[in-house]
């Protein structure tokens, strides 16, 4: 029991530190703040393959794959100080998809498509959500249908967010419709977001954030195209969304807000005289935010040892899925009380303060990982039994 | 970065576990409800001594185990677990500790030996809500001479000497106290959790310059040994909401309702699973509180947001708890009712949630304690 980083973790992680000060140029900032923090612009492309090339993105993967062999420790601290300098990673393809891909993909996957995820030269979104499968995601009705070598892919998908830049979608397909159990009739496939077959449709929402509706008309994949076992997706779509649970909940970003508040109330005159960080309600505001982005971090630091380890607990994944996505709401509203009405501004409003419209913001797009990976109803049931031993509940 | 038990802590939690699992039962607690005698197992006491837990951070030049604060922390995890009537934080923690820590090599030969033996039991008087000794003295040519009071020093009626800090001219001195010396008199109080603790009065006495721990300077020896009894208080805590929830989650298994059990009802195991995450919240804050205080390094916000979960984890795992067993929770024929009790009392001691919160929040506003 040792719980403090290693004198090689601290150099990585002011390495890094110096690293992506360099990279996030004021151009680059300009860019992604445009793109409502999703990224996908040029300058977001060209920065993510320089990661690659520099070795960055697979800085915990083995080497065969392009890695540098560290462990999903390092790994982490990489993706959290990416996340730190305000750089949107794309953490779904590189932290979610990809592993998975390597663990059950076939050659062509493992040799071409995995190393071009680490090169930062290729992006997977993710098709699971149809219009009436959300948290029964086991209903999925988009079809795939046997024809010869290939197989043929009709249906839609919602919230496939990033897909309008994205590469490939990692879709869920029923290819056995008479299964006894609907998850048992489940699997998956790599669709290639360039085939006429393909379209999206933008869905704007409360955030500013783009996500997508996608269309799967008569997509005709070859079976190198299926991933793991035929009918066997159920496992997939698992085995991903405990990597997704962990990799939404990073504290890099929360961390480097709640400084700056600090920073900025130490230096703001309240209207009472003093600081606005002299009052005592903001005193103790600034405490609870930072005893909880305390346990945020000390959550996933656990749950990166424990994948180093290879003794990760389901309900260790959802704890921190539900702690972490119900504490950034807690945290935004806090600070947004501290920042007050200034936290009604929006970025380019006349008046806008940078971190107070940066909460504006956070302050909308908080509740999208309270449902997204998995509702946190869902993920309590998984606490309950799988962290407690009690009964599954009934639904 | 890790998270996992050495083969040494990984024993010594087996070793605590099987003694406090033989020798801790409710009705072996049940003797000392209300008062009926106090709350103190010298069988299971001396049993701890002889297994050197008791020593576990003591130096083996004085008959301990040398080992850290952590391991001492996980032992308190375990003591918390079974609430177990022995006076560890105020004998190990509150008394040993410090004065291996800051004492001359020639008390700390006198003293801790025996100590660490069992031969004397040790308290110290830091659990008050402020760090700022109510105890004054003063200098004389033959030691200091201390008058005034000390409120709420656990087992000062059982032990033998009291480390106690005082204000002097120069600030504070810290002495080491005979609790049967001219002068001393200590009146028991009666605390929520049945644990005995009694105020203690000085009225002229004396500390030769023999039992004088530090005649100045004594405040880094206070907030050194505060930080420590916080953090064995958060590790306690961990322990007995720990337990708490296993025991509600196995009561909720296996009480039937229209049915089926309880437990299959959504609304209750949401519930037990917010009391998963928050013991989970606490025990990573205690570990981390635990870890660093085992290295010497600076832990003060650390021990800070530990205390200020172990707060809000013990409040809301004791009323869930209780409410998810319905009446059994808090029938005297159950054992859930005890735990209540202490969970109150980790929460209160050495500042509740809001006291370390408005400390804490001080610290940030002056630019302290923000993330690295």
């Amino acid at each position: 029991m040792k719980i403090q980083f290693t004198e090689a973790q601290v150099a990585l992680r002011d390495e890094l530190r110096a690293y992506f000060g360099e990279l996030m140029t004021p151009a680059l900032q300009a860019e992604c703040e445009r793109d409502m923090g999703e990224g996908g612009g040029p300058l977001w492309r060209e920065a993510l393959a320089r990661m690659g090339r520099d070795g960055w993105i697979g800085l915990g993967w083995p080497e065969e794959y392009g890695g540098r062999n560290l462990s999903p420790m390092e790994q982490f601290i990489f993706v959290e100080e990416v996340m730190r300098a305000g750089y949107p990673f794309p953490f779904l393809t590189t932290e979610s998809v990809g592993p998975t891909l390597a663990e059950h993909g076939n050659a062509w996957m493992r040799e071409e498509i995995v190393p071009k995820i680490l090169r930062g030269e290729l992006l997977v979104s993710i098709g699971y959500s149809e219009p009436d499968a959300g948290t029964d995601l086991a209903a999925v009705r988009t079809s795939a249908v046997r024809e010869g070598d290939d197989w043929i892919i009709n249906g839609q998908k919602m919230w496939t967010s990033l897909a309008h830049f994205c590469d490939y979608t990692w879709l869920a397909a029923r290819t056995d419709p008479d299964a006894a159990k609907k998850h048992k009739g489940i699997s998956m496939f790599l669709v290639p977001n360039s085939d006429p077959g393909w379209s999206c449709t933008p869905v704007h929402t409360l955030g500013g954030v783009r996500t997508n509706a996608t269309f799967y008309d008569n997509i005709r994949v070859s079976d190198a195209h299926r991933v793991g076992e035929l009918h066997g997706g159920w496992k997939l779509i698992t085995s991903q969304l405990n990597r997704e649970r962990l990799s939404l909940i990073n504290f890099g970003p929360i961390s480097e807000l709640f400084n700056q508040v600090v920073h900025w109330a130490r230096a703001e005159p309240g209207e009472t005289g003093g600081t606005i960080a002299e009052q005592p309600w903001v005193q103790a505001n600034l405490a609870r935010s930072r005893a909880l982005i305390e346990c945020m971090k000390l959550i996933v630091y656990k749950q990166s040892w424990a994948m180093t380890e290879g003794t990760l607990a389901m309900a260790d994944a959802s704890a921190a899925k539900v702690f972490g996505s119900e504490g950034f709401i807690e945290v935004y509203r806090l600070l947004g009380e501290i920042v007050a009405e200034r936290g009604l501004l929006r970025s380019r409003s006349p008046g806008a303060a940078e971190q107070a419209a940066r909460i504006e913001r956070l302050y909308r797009t908080a509740s999208i990982i309270t449902f997204g990976g998995g509702a946190n109803e869902i993920q309590r049931d998984i606490i309950s039994a799988a962290g407690l031993w009690m009964p599954r509940a009934s639904r | 970065m890790d998270f996992g038990f050495s083969e040494i802590q990984h024993d010594l939690r087996g070793l605590a576990r099987r003694i406090l699992d033989d020798g801790v039962s409710a009705s072996t607690l049940a003797a000392y409800d209300e008062f009926a005698a106090p709350r103190f197992d010298r069988a299971l006491w001396q049993t701890l001594l002889d297994s050197g837990l008791s020593g576990i951070a003591v130096a083996e030049e004085h008959g301990g185990m040398g080992l850290g604060f952590m391991e001492l922390g996980l032992f308190i995890e375990e003591l918390g677990r079974s609430i177990a009537p022995v006076p560890v934080l105020a004998h190990c923690v509150a008394g040993m500790l410090p004065l291996q820590q800051f004492a001359s090599a020639e008390l700390q030969s006198r003293v801790l030996p025996a100590a660490a033996r069992g031969d004397i039991l040790l308290t110290g008087a830091f659990w008050s809500g402020s760090a700022t000794p109510e105890l004054r003295a003063q200098n004389t040519p033959e030691g200091l001479l201390l008058t005034g009071h000390c409120r709420a020093v656990p087992f000062v009626q059982q032990a033998d000497w009291l480390l106690v800090p005082v204000q002097v001219a120069a600030g504070v001195a810290v002495a080491l106290v005979p609790t049967g010396a001219v002068g001393v008199r200590s009146n028991a109080l009666q605390m929520t959790h049945f644990e005995p603790h009694a105020d203690v009065e000085f009225n002229n006495v004396l500390v030769p310059e023999a039992d004088i721990v530090l005649a100045s300077g004594g405040e880094t020896l206070v907030a050194w040994t505060r930080e420590r009894c916080t953090a064995a208080v958060c590790a306690q805590q961990l322990g007995a909401a720990d337990c708490a929830l296993r025991m509600a989650a196995g009561y909720t298994s296996e009480r039937k309702q229209f049915g089926v059990p309880v437990a299959t009802f959504q609304a209750v195991g949401h519930r037990m699973a917010d009391c998963y995450i928050d013991v989970e919240c606490l025990r990573l804050c205690t570990w981390q509180a635990l870890s660093l205080l085992s290295e010497q390094r600076a832990a003060t916000t650390e021990v800070q947001i530990a205390k200020i979960w172990a707060g809000d984890v013990g409040h809301r795992v004791s009323y869930a708890c209780q409410h998810v067993h319905g009446g059994t929770g808090i029938d005297r024929d159950y054992p859930l009712w005890r735990y209540c009790l202490w969970l109150r009392f980790n929460e209160m001691t050495l500042g509740s949630s809001a006291a370390q919160g408005a400390a804490l929040g001080q610290r940030l506003a002056r630019g302290e304690g923000l993330f690295d």
